[in-house]
């Protein structure tokens, strides 16, 4: 089994992308087979340079440069949406992979999950 | 009765983001079950036909005061939403 | 019609009672797929789904009352109900042992539910031939 977490929320203003990457996060731990995928406002997670300390939340720029180490097998953002939010891939943390489209990724995993 | 790749469960109204994203998802072989708010989709008017199955659950769908007979979708009940997901060989809930 | 082969689930939750209708949904399809015979791995609850597992929720009595009612599922068909812990302490849903570990001032998880780690979903995953998402509807 092969598992796509999507996280389609941007940060901060809620919890459920938070929650999202721990899903992805522990399957790794369990050496299960994961990847992330970022997709409309949610590519905004991706962003370099976060700056959270006045909103009294983590940055998750860390968690996410870290994915790959901890086993996270990738992390896609859909092309779509990172040109509507002028992300260019020097703009992302390192390691994301764009998705030209998300029908093709979404079919290619057994198993998909929102956080909410 | 044809398999399914891949059962979408929608449970969001038509405007919501991942509604739209979900619709752009649909590929052939799929099938489309519309639950909770997701229904509504059925009372848009002149909204495109989608080529794939399309269900409706019916509790959902009376309880908003839908029509009883929609034209672009089949009303299931719970054993038969139990069955889809049986059936399907993935489930994505949106 | 072809028989219906039978399957495993494992059901996850993640809207609240009383802000979504995920714990209906969920519930009546929970009670649907035993009807059919098929079996439930478990229950996770996961985010805003801990809600749910709250034993100091108080609705209206001409409302129904959701957490009881899953309680009381889950009982009489002896399937595991399982909070995840990091959203249940968020949230303020705790069990005896949390409470004392956190000195709060009380504890409110509900019999039959147990608080465990996001392990719990992955064992789900593994062991399910199902896994069913209930998020909020928006």
């Amino acid at each position: 089994m092969s598992t796509l977490i999507v996280i389609d929320q941007p940060p901060y203003g809620t919890w459920a992308g938070r929650e999202a990457l721990d899903m992805a996060f522990s399957l790794a731990a369990f050496d299960q087979p994961v990847s992330l995928l970022f997709t409309g406002a949610g590519v905004n997670w991706l962003r370099k340079l976060q700056q959270t300390s006045e909103i009294e939340q983590k940055s998750v720029e860390k968690n996410l440069s870290a994915a790959p180490i901890f086993g996270v097998e990738a992390l896609y953002a859909d092309a779509d949406a990172c040109t509507r939010y002028g992300l260019r891939l020097e703009d992302m943390v390192a390691g994301v992979a764009m998705s030209e489209s998300n029908s093709e990724l979404l079919h290619q995993y057994t198993h998909t999950a929102f956080a909410g | 009765m044809t398999p399914i790749h891949t059962l979408h469960i929608l449970n969001k109204p038509p405007e919501h983001p991942r509604s739209v994203a979900c619709m752009n998802a649909l590929r052939p072989g799929d099938a489309l079950l519309l639950t909770e708010n997701a229904v509504l989709a059925l009372a848009v008017q002149g909204d495109t036909a989608v080529s794939i199955p399309v269900y409706a659950l019916a509790p959902d769908f009376v309880a908003r005061g839908l029509d009883q007979s929609p034209d672009r979708a089949a009303l299931v009940d719970f054993p038969a939403m139990v069955d889809l997901t049986a059936q399907a060989q993935n489930v994505i809930s949106w | 019609m072809a028989a219906i082969q039978l399957q495993n689930y494992t059901l996850v939750i993640t809207g609240a009672p009383y802000s979504s209708q995920a714990p209906q949904t969920a519930l009546s399809f929970a009670r649907a797929a035993i009807t059919a015979g098929h079996t439930l791995d478990r229950v996770f609850l996961y985010g805003d789904g801990v809600h749910l597992a709250s034993a100091l929720s108080a609705p209206p009595s001409d409302e129904t009352h959701w957490p009881d009612e899953w309680a009381g599922f889950l009982k009489d068909n002896a399937i595991p109900g399982v909070a995840c812990i990091a959203s249940a302490l968020r949230r303020g849903v705790v069990n005896e042992p949390e409470q004392k570990r956190y000195e709060l001032p009380a504890s409110n998880l509900l019999d039959p539910f147990v608080i465990a780690g996001l392990g719990e979903w992955v064992e789900g995953t593994m062991t399910s031939s199902r896994v069913i998402y209930f998020h909020a509807g928006g």
